[in-house]
């Protein structure tokens, strides 16, 4: 019985080193493809961001390439900034440079290398998406959406939290989950 | 049905949703359960799935069960890969229905990253949650875990 009420309090709580929703966003610094540096900081004023842990090599994620393309397209002209950060240690800052410009990425795709932004957010699949409303409050965390062929699609996940962000509503699912490949990280 | 059908047939072990998963496991009471579950569209799954096979001839004192979650357009490439390596443990199919119930029906902490391995004890309860990449030697500690458990 002990150990049953542990398990139950445990599925309750986040992961740890994980963020949870409600909590500040922290502002950090990454490398572009270009190399060049973009500091979070400078996002602030945008009506959200949108974060989102992506592969070059991962099927699922590559399933969502032309749904993220698209949504930060329409949502960006919204004022919404979109993010795509790379935590895989085996994909190489050339191998996503050339990842985004086939996929038409009209957002930064920044390499986390390391994955030390991986953990500071408990991201442990790819996609893996995270929402910040204007005042870099977490405000969703979880898929894109519920069918990864796109072709089947009842649950507008993503859609739904900026609908709800830009509207000033709360979201009305604040957290999904998904199948997705693990986030390659480096050897402890 | 061909030899090849019937080979198939021997392996690949049928359809579960959350609950059957669940109730797959509870029906090896008794001894101790790995639970692999997996793609053949995720690389580390497939790398990782020759050492739970070899773990799984050498184990005889522990169930290993497996649910492959590909989708039914995988489901050729599924097949080839379970005719050709013939694993010698069930190889069951993730019934259709939304990938959240099934994730949370099979353990609320796991984030639904494959692969994913869960270990039972002998009793049914979970003591290990490997997500991700793992090595024989982390599923033989979280096995020795569950023994101690005992």
């Amino acid at each position: 019985m002990r150990l049953t009420r542990l398990a139950v309090i445990a599925a309750a709580l986040p992961a740890a080193g994980a963020v949870a929703i409600g909590e500040k966003l922290q502002p950090f610094k990454l490398n572009d493809v270009s190399g060049k540096t973009m500091d979070l900081a400078g996002l602030q004023g945008k009506k959200a961001v949108v974060l989102m842990f992506i592969a070059t090599q991962c099927p699922v994620s590559n399933a969502y390439n032309e749904r993220m393309a698209a949504l930060s397209r329409e949502y960006g002209a919204r004022g919404v900034a979109f993010v795509g950060i790379n935590s895989n240690r085996q994909e190489s800052v050339e191998e996503i440079a050339g990842h985004a410009a086939q996929h038409g990425f009209a957002f930064p795709v920044l390499k986390d290398v390391g994955n030390v932004q991986a953990d500071h957010f408990g991201a442990q699949v790819t996609p893996e998406i995270y929402v910040y409303d204007p005042g870099w409050v977490l405000r969703y965390h979880g898929r894109i959406d519920d069918d990864r062929s796109g072709a089947n699609v009842k649950s507008q996940d993503l859609r739904n939290a900026l609908d709800a962000v830009l509207r000033g509503q709360p979201v009305p699912v604040a957290e999904t989950k998904a199948f997705g490949c693990t986030i390659k990280r480096v050897a402890q | 049905m061909s030899a090849a059908g019937l080979l198939l047939a021997a392996v690949l072990a049928g359809q579960l949703d959350a609950a059957g998963v669940g109730r797959t496991v509870a029906t090896q009471r008794g001894r101790p359960v790995v639970l692999a579950l997996w793609a053949t569209w995720c690389e580390p799954c497939v790398k990782e799935f020759p050492a739970l096979e070899a773990m799984a001839r050498e184990r005889k004192d522990v169930a290993f069960i497996s649910v492959s979650i590909d989708e039914p357009e995988d489901r050729k490439t599924l097949e080839a890969f379970v005719a050709e390596r013939r694993p010698p443990f069930p190889v069951y199919v993730r019934a259709a229905g939304p990938d959240q119930a099934f994730i949370d029906g099979v353990d609320r902490e796991w984030s639904g990253v494959v692969p994913v391995t869960l270990v039972y004890d002998r009793d049914g309860r979970r003591l290990g949650l490997l997500q991700g990449e793992h090595t024989r030697a982390d599923i033989e500690k979280a096995l020795a875990r569950a023994k101690a458990a005992r």
